[in-house]
């Protein structure tokens, strides 16, 4: 039972960390504009980079913002990390295949958490004489199969692959510090714990049967090695969030608001009345420097 | 010293008399690929040594960053700016950049991909002091260990490894200009993280807190500029002189008797420079003068304080001086009663008065500020001047400067315009908003103390220098033909005028600099004699 409450605990912190990520960055204070060209949300400019300032009195003519376009960029980033493949090719191959497996091993939980609702409702996904002969059944089963084995190997191939880089690379390695070997091992680790749990039982029932136990908060049976892989994929669920892998949060911010972000500040916009209201805060703190100080001299040398 | 390719972050703080020194910088082209066509590097005096921080790479950009001469002095300055690093991560105290900043420096997986994208890195052979993440990652290690101190060996985890002294510091703030502040190291972050940020928010500590500056930025920059109108130093009556001087040269070169208009209340444009151009350039104002009045445009100059000069350095170290210049730039316009600001040939006042200082003032206090780009082209479009191409017979090619296209998105209208009046205009490689800074950046053009200039040279322009090599590949080894390097900025024709200089590529190889609208007038039909100089017989 301890161990069903920390699967709770450790996916409800996951979320709620990551939530609170996103919330402390959403509520900082409204920023000057600092975006950065191609804005993939300039609709017709976008291709080479433009914006709305290369047309004459652009201020008087309505913004034309393309959301497909953002959109498109965005998912090409999700879901491809374009901007590593362009600039990086030899890294993206490793990075991608980590961030892939990642994805996949996504679909492996929702697939185990498909199976689980699926046999509590009454049909079987695998017993003893082998995959149920219903079509739902085996669709289940081998999406999970392929998830999972395919999670796994991208996975440990480029969490793996990038540790090795970053270990033998010299210029990756003086900029890497122990927390950033920590991070790569942690995920290493649980995944060779899972590896040892797989190995013994290749059709990811035991995974079903937890899943099976969440959903019906019954208790969960584990020997050892899943109990200490439950236990560490836990930690590192309630871990990540905290550490800058969470960048799946901060990534949002980054492109969308800061380098895409380039609303005009026209009269009567939003923007204008964010203005209005940030004037009015008024702060003790100030700056020390002589040209800060009222009447003050306008440099040190003075 | 370090050699280049073994400095480490922690580095830093080490008591060497110089980090590390320039080696075997990045190759040129033909036909500066051959041994003893450019200047070699010097050594720092040893005078300078002991006055400023050299002990970086040699080199001096913060000329009022001077040595402590007591203990006490050093650990005041080593306060400071660590008081100044609390106030950057502060949204009482940055509130204008607080999201941008944390995100930059919370999240770099260290993945290196910045570094192919920056000029300075490559130009230097690759340099270790140059990647783009070596500056941020010293700035994480010192806040690591300001903020969470600990234990010795939770401080290597974490990467809170750093000495932090006064040398660490004055090093840092060194390096935070060696960076042109270009953000090419931007675009290319999958994370989108922002080294170029960071290296401003270094200075920023060292100006708002510590009043540490480059002289030519702050006290013969924005201070001078708020003082006396200029950063120049160029006052109302000097102005006016220049004018008439202007109005005289466009009547002796093209014919044309023009009367530019200055201070003309409730005029459709305020047209604004960089005052630079009046005294270094004249052509230039000349040449949009010309452009205006045949256009018919209702138009015209201010000679208010701070009217005739619209660049503000502000933006490149000191959030708080470009918010003042900013501000009396806009009143000069709203107080002469005109419907817009135009912006000539200066990109980092493109940005500053458009991007930058967008969010800083409220509807009440709104005026449009557009680039003079769009308009120009527009005037060629719908054939408001008569262009003769053929006048423009000669290789022309055309740096980007990064605060317009880059930073402001505009890409295409100088396109349409130079490919009107240019028949034989070829791109430079990269270009558009992957273009490579000109090497002037953030300040580098005029940033000329000690042997700050020899940086500028060797590293900072060397890339610029080879994409302009690159473009004239075909002619350049042909002195007879003339070749034209277009810039529409004023600190990056700075830069480039600076470049041709050192490289003796005019002397040599007959490549001239100039702007854009210059070109445009070279053009124009009814100009019997050449407007550009190195056209002309005289």
């Amino acid at each position: 039972m301890l161990l069903l409450i920390f699967i709770y605990i450790s996916i409800l912190a996951f979320i709620l960390t990551s939530l609170s990520v996103a919330i402390r960055f959403s509520k900082m204070p409204m920023h000057s504009r600092w975006e950065l060209y191609p804005v993939p949300k300039e609709k017709g400019r976008s291709e080479y980079g433009g914006s709305y300032y290369e047309e004459l009195k652009w201020y008087e003519k309505p913004r034309e913002i393309s959301l497909f376009g953002e959109l498109k960029e965005m998912l090409k980033e999700m879901l491809f990390i374009k901007n590593l493949f362009v600039n990086q090719r030899q890294l993206w191959w490793l990075s991608y295949a980590l961030h892939l497996g990642i994805y996949l091993l996504g679909l492996w939980t929702v697939m185990l958490l498909v199976g689980a609702v699926t046999e509590v409702a009454g049909m079987t996904i695998i017993s003893d004489e082998g995959v149920t002969s219903h079509w739902w059944a085996g669709l289940v089963y081998y999406v999970t199969l392929f998830a999972g084995a395919m999670g796994a190997v991208l996975t440990a191939l480029g969490s793996g692959g990038l540790l090795l880089r970053r270990v033998t690379m010299e210029s990756m390695k003086k900029y890497t510090t122990g927390q950033d070997y920590f991070n790569l091992l942690f995920i290493i680790i649980v995944l060779v714990t899972g590896l040892v749990v797989w190995a013994s039982e290749p059709t990811f029932s035991y995974g079903r049967e937890i899943m099976k136990g969440l959903l019906t908060f019954s208790p969960i049976s584990a020997d050892g090695p899943l109990t200490l892989h439950i236990i560490l994929l836990g930690l590192l669920l309630i871990y990540i969030p905290k550490s800058k892998m969470s960048h799946y949060v901060a990534k949002y911010f980054t492109f969308h608001k800061v380098l895409w972000e380039n609303e005009p500040n026209l009269p009567g916009s939003e923007i204008d009345q964010k203005i209005k209201e940030a004037a009015g805060i008024k702060s003790g703190k100030t700056w020390a420097a002589p040209h800060f100080q009222a009447g003050g001299p306008v440099s040190k040398d003075q | 010293m370090i050699k280049g390719k073994d400095l480490k972050p922690q580095d830093m703080g080490k008591p060497h008399e110089q980090l590390t020194k320039l080696e075997k910088l990045m190759d040129l082209p033909a036909p500066y690929d051959k041994p003893g066509m450019e200047p070699s590097l010097t050594e720092p005096k040893d005078a300078w040594k002991e006055k400023f921080c050299a002990s970086l790479d040699g080199y001096i950009g913060i000329d009022t960053l001077t040595r402590p001469t007591t203990k006490e002095e050093e650990e005041e300055q080593v306060e400071m700016f660590l008081s100044g690093l609390e106030k950057i991560f502060s949204d009482e105290t940055n509130r204008n950049f607080i999201q941008p900043l944390l995100l930059s420096f919370e999240y770099c997986a260290k993945c290196n991909t910045c570094s192919e994208a920056c000029h300075v890195f490559q130009a230097s052979g690759q340099n270790e002091l140059y990647r783009p993440i070596f500056r941020s990652e010293v700035l994480r290690r010192i806040a690591r260990k300001h903020f969470k101190k600990g234990s010795g060996i939770v401080e290597k985890f974490i990467g809170a490894d750093i000495d932090i002294n006064w040398e660490t510091i004055a090093r840092l703030g060194e390096l935070a200009y060696r960076c042109n502040l270009c953000r090419r190291c931007a675009q290319t972050c999958p994370l989108g993280l922002d080294n170029a940020l960071l290296a401003r928010e270094i200075r920023k500590i060292f100006s708002q807190e510590m009043g540490i500056a480059p002289r030519p930025l702050h006290e013969k920059g924005t201070v001078l500029q708020l003082k006396t109108g200029s950063s120049t130093g160029i006052t109302k009556p000097a102005l006016l002189d220049n004018i008439e001087f202007i109005e005289e040269d466009i009547e002796e070169k093209t014919g044309k008797k023009i009367k530019i208009p200055i201070d003309k209340k409730g005029a459709d444009i305020l047209l604004t420079h960089n005052a630079g151009e009046f005294m270094a350039w004249p052509e230039n104002p000349a040449a949009f003068a010309i452009l205006f009045e045949d256009a018919g445009l209702d138009w015209t100059l201010s000679s208010d304080l701070l009217g005739y000069d619209n660049v503000n350095y502000g933006i490149w170290y000191d959030d708080s001086q470009a918010k003042k210049i900013a501000l009396q730039q806009f009143k000069v316009a709203r107080d002469l009663g005109v419907k817009r600001i135009v912006l000539g040939e200066c990109g980092h006042a493109h940005k500053a008065a458009a991007v930058s200082a967008d969010r800083l003032f409220t509807g009440e206090d709104y005026i449009p500020k557009e680039s003079f780009l769009p308009l120009l082209w527009d005037l060629i479009k719908n054939n408001k001047l008569k262009l003769d191409p053929s006048k423009n017979n000669f290789p022309v090619t055309m740096h980007d400067p990064c605060n317009v296209v880059r930073m402001m998105g505009i890409v295409q209208p100088q396109r349409d315009i130079i490919k009107a009046v240019s028949p034989q205009f070829r791109e430079m490689t990269p270009h558009g908003v992957h273009n490579y800074c000109c090497g002037g950046g953030s300040g580098f053009a005029i940033m000329k103390s000690m042997n700050f200039s020899e940086f500028r040279e060797k590293v900072s322009t060397r890339m610029k220098f080879k994409q302009i090599l690159d473009a004239f590949q075909d002619t350049i080894e042909d002195p007879t033909i003339p070749k034209y390097v277009c810039a529409p900025c004023s600190n990056c024709k700075g830069a480039i005028r600076d470049i041709l200089k050192f490289y003796k590529v005019t002397e040599k190889f007959n490549v001239h600099y100039g702007g854009l609208v210059e070109l445009v007038v070279n053009a124009l039909v009814d100009i019997e004699k050449p407007f550009l100089d190195f056209l002309r017989d005289d």
